[in-house]
């Protein structure tokens, strides 16, 4: 029996071509477990959105054909209507949550429907014991890892106990362990006869969970597989899709997590990094702070005291969430001013605020970091004299010189990007550090960034990146530096693709 | 300590009232102060030494300012902006320091309890849950914000006033804007907005520390207002 039907399905959003749907036909059966893939803009995220209502009842656009989602024809179904029915897990931890506290969040969805609040608990106590949530109850929601939030996303999910469950893209910002967690609750629903849509670019968690896989290409249901067909795909296959890899190598995986056996690499032409110490547990002192040493141990989060890395290199940071790496990142560029670390650069000796001036750091969000109203004065922003022959050059190096005079934020997701590296550029930094560059990002454009990258490596500055995503590290790291409860545990070579 | 939300809202409420009344003699001050401490003690109590302790020092000395080097014959600049100052920090800040001090200990299902417990519509219940929902959102954007202002060097705008608001305030808008699109995106598809009475699990209850707060908040005003007025 089918439980969603699409049929002859044409979508389009108001002003935009991104993500439109042509000539959808697309039945799936009751408990099955369906995966779209396919590049971003594809309609992957579109489908999900059909299916639970938010097209057309949120995102507007024009819509013909017709939707059945368990006997309720979506067109004219109310979206709190279809809330016991659908669920849905979202890309963006950060802003999927409604409440502060996380037993609040799980409580939500079924508080919206008026459960007595007896059946509220009772079901509260059914899914954190079913999910193993105990450690997570009464915190709040800000003080979560990523991974954490996701837990608690798809528990809020689950507490509408709703037949159908969508998931839009839901490793984008996780680590490999938080997947292999993610991928035990999806093989439960499984187990509990839910049927699971997933939109994905991460495939390797799902490819022994997955009944059926459809391959979307502009806004078409281009090919579909079963799930069998799927896992007997070859290497060179999955790559003219331009699909990120179905299977990833052993060493790899122990790679990023921060459990490779290596030691230290020997580097000739190094950058030293000296007495990087640093704690989010402020001692409390009320006047002055004191100055961490190594031997304050456990309670610091990073404690590097030296450590030699490669220059002109891309290095690929590795290791668990919540482990220091982006507290590393943001004490070598100076944004932590207790570290008080120094960076050794060709004899010169860059402490504290000079640090900043050094390095650069592209946020994983970078429309933190975008402030003008166009593209060519954001890169003058940088400069410390505006030079307008080197910007036009720097734009150009970037493909950006069309957009010279476009609004940073009328940019796509990649184009910012690029922006925030045409600044990092142009204000000169040596020591160029990415957070998560790659999260959410299909396969071609996780290339293309690799590719930059490398480019920037080969113009003597010195790339730090830090990475969940194992295909940027086999793409484009030259070495892989592992962090591991705030102490560098291993510096390896890597070896590219 | 626990305190039941609409114990939280009377006491802001109370508050505020009290504090934006001008106080006139000395007996009206006392009572002033005593409310004032209210949120200090309470603070204390949460183990939030340090605002505490930061509001107790500014209040303190904008007290002694206004009081002993400042008359209504001062002149000059200098003492034109520390009557702007101890003005605000004065009338102000009580208020402030206990909405803050609620926005921080209530969580959003406790308030919305509250407000059904009051039959506030869901309406006006939601659109508030979301403002308290936002203020740590806003926070956690700024500085992200401010991160990347450090690390261009831009934190003064180029010594441009302007330009230093607006280079916060336009990323902030953008994303918070983003935040709250996805966000009621998310909230929808779980069933807020329905014709159905909204239940809540979290069960509330006045305690002994909520009725002796909420006596002690209505005397203040009382004899406040009739020692102000009527005396």
């Amino acid at each position: 029996m089918s439980i969603v039907e699409l049929e002859n399905v044409n979508f389009q959003y108001k002003g935009s071509k991104d993500g439109s749907l042509n000539n959808i036909n697309l039945n799936i059966e009751k408990g099955q477990t369906v995966l779209l893939c396919g590049a971003s803009g594809s309609g992957k995220t579109s489908i999900i959105r059909l299916i639970n209502g938010l097209i057309p009842h949120y995102y507007s656009g024009e819509l013909e054909g017709d939707i059945r989602v368990a006997g309720h024809d979506v067109k004219k179904t109310e979206l709190h209507e279809l809330a016991g029915t659908v669920g849905t897990v979202f890309q963006n931890p950060r802003s999927q949550f409604f409440s502060v506290d996380t037993d609040g969040e799980i409580a939500f969805g079924p508080e919206n429907i008026g459960l007595e609040p007896k059946e509220i608990k009772a079901r509260l106590n059914d899914v954190v014991a079913e999910m193993d949530l105990d450690e997570l109850l009464g915190r709040s929601i800000f003080d979560l890892s990523g991974g954490q939030k996701q837990r608690i996303a798809c528990a809020s999910v689950a507490a509408l106990l709703p037949d159908i469950i969508l998931l839009d893209e839901p490793s984008s910002n996780l680590d490999f362990d938080s997947i292999e967690l993610l991928r035990g609750t999806i093989l439960e629903w499984k187990r509990q006869g839910k049927t699971i849509i997933i939109s994905e670019h991460r495939l390797w968690y799902l490819k022994d969970a997955v009944d059926r896989v459809i391959y979307m290409e502009n806004g078409v249901m281009a090919k579909e597989w079963t799930g069998e067909e799927f896992k007997g795909l070859n290497e060179e296959e999955v790559k003219s899709y331009k699909l990120r890899p179905i299977v990833l190598e052993e060493e790899l995986i122990r790679d990023i997590r921060g459990e490779s056996t290596s030691s230290f690499c020997d580097v000739e032409n190094n950058i030293e990094l000296n007495d990087f110490f640093f704690s989010y547990k402020r001692r409390p002192y009320l006047l002055f702070k004191k100055k961490f040493k190594e031997s304050d141990g456990d309670l610091l989060n990073l404690n590097i005291p030296s450590l030699k890395i490669p220059k002109g290199k891309v290095i690929g940071l590795v290791g668990p969430n919540g482990t220091g790496k982006s507290t590393f990142l943001r004490c070598l560029c100076g944004l932590e001013g207790d570290c008080k670390g120094a960076i050794v650069s060709d004899g010169k000796i860059y402490k504290a605020r000079q640090r900043l001036k050094i390095c650069y750091l592209v946020m994983q969000d970078v429309n933190h970091q975008l402030f003008t109203d166009s593209v060519k004065s954001e890169v003058m922003l940088s400069m410390k004299d505006e030079d307008e022959k080197r910007c036009d050059e720097i734009l150009e190096s970037l493909g950006l010189l069309d957009y010279k005079d476009t609004h940073p934020m009328a940019l796509s997701g990649g184009q910012k990007q690029r922006v925030a590296i045409a600044s990092a550029i142009a204000s000169g930094a040596e020591i160029l550090l990415f957070d998560e560059p790659t999260s959410g990002l299909d396969y071609s454009h996780m290339e293309k960034v690799g590719e930059l990258l490398n480019e920037l490596a080969s113009t003597g500055a010195s790339v730090i990146v830090s990475t969940h995503d194992p295909e940027l590290i086999s793409e484009c790291c030259d070495y892989v530096l592992g962090i591991k409860h705030g102490k560098a545990v291993y510096l390896k070579e890597n070896k590219k693709l | 300590m626990k305190l039941d939300p609409r114990t939280k809202l009377f006491m802001v409420f109370v508050v505020s009232l009290i504090v934006m009344m001008s106080a006139i003699t000395p007996f009206l001050w006392a009572i002033r102060l005593s409310i004032t401490l209210i949120p200090i003690i309470l603070m204390i109590l949460e183990k939030k030494y340090s605002s505490a302790l930061k509001f107790l020092l500014a209040y303190a000395s904008a007290l002694v300012l206004m009081f002993y080097f400042l008359s209504e014959q001062s002149e000059g600049l200098i003492a034109s902006l520390l009557i702007g100052y101890c003005g605000i920090v004065v009338q102000f800040m009580p208020a402030l320091i206990t909405a803050w001090y609620v926005v921080r200990t209530t969580k959003i299902g406790e308030f919305m309890s509250c407000m059904q417990k009051m039959h506030v519509p869901d309406g006006i219940a939601v659109s508030l849950a979301v403002v308290m929902r936002f203020f740590p959102t806003i926070k956690e954007e700024y500085s992200s914000i401010n991160d990347a202002m450090r690390m261009r060097g831009v934190m003064l705008g180029g010594g441009n006033v302007l330009r230093m608001f607006e280079f916060r305030m336009i990323p902030l808008l953008f994303s918070c804007v983003n935040i709250g699109e996805e966000l009621s995106a998310a909230a929808i598809t779980r069933g807020l907005g329905g014709e159905v009475k909204r239940s809540s699990v979290i069960e509330l209850k006045l305690g002994i520390a909520d009725f002796f707060l909420m006596a002690f908040l209505t005397a203040a005003t009382v004899i406040f207002v009739v020692f102000k007025y009527f005396l």
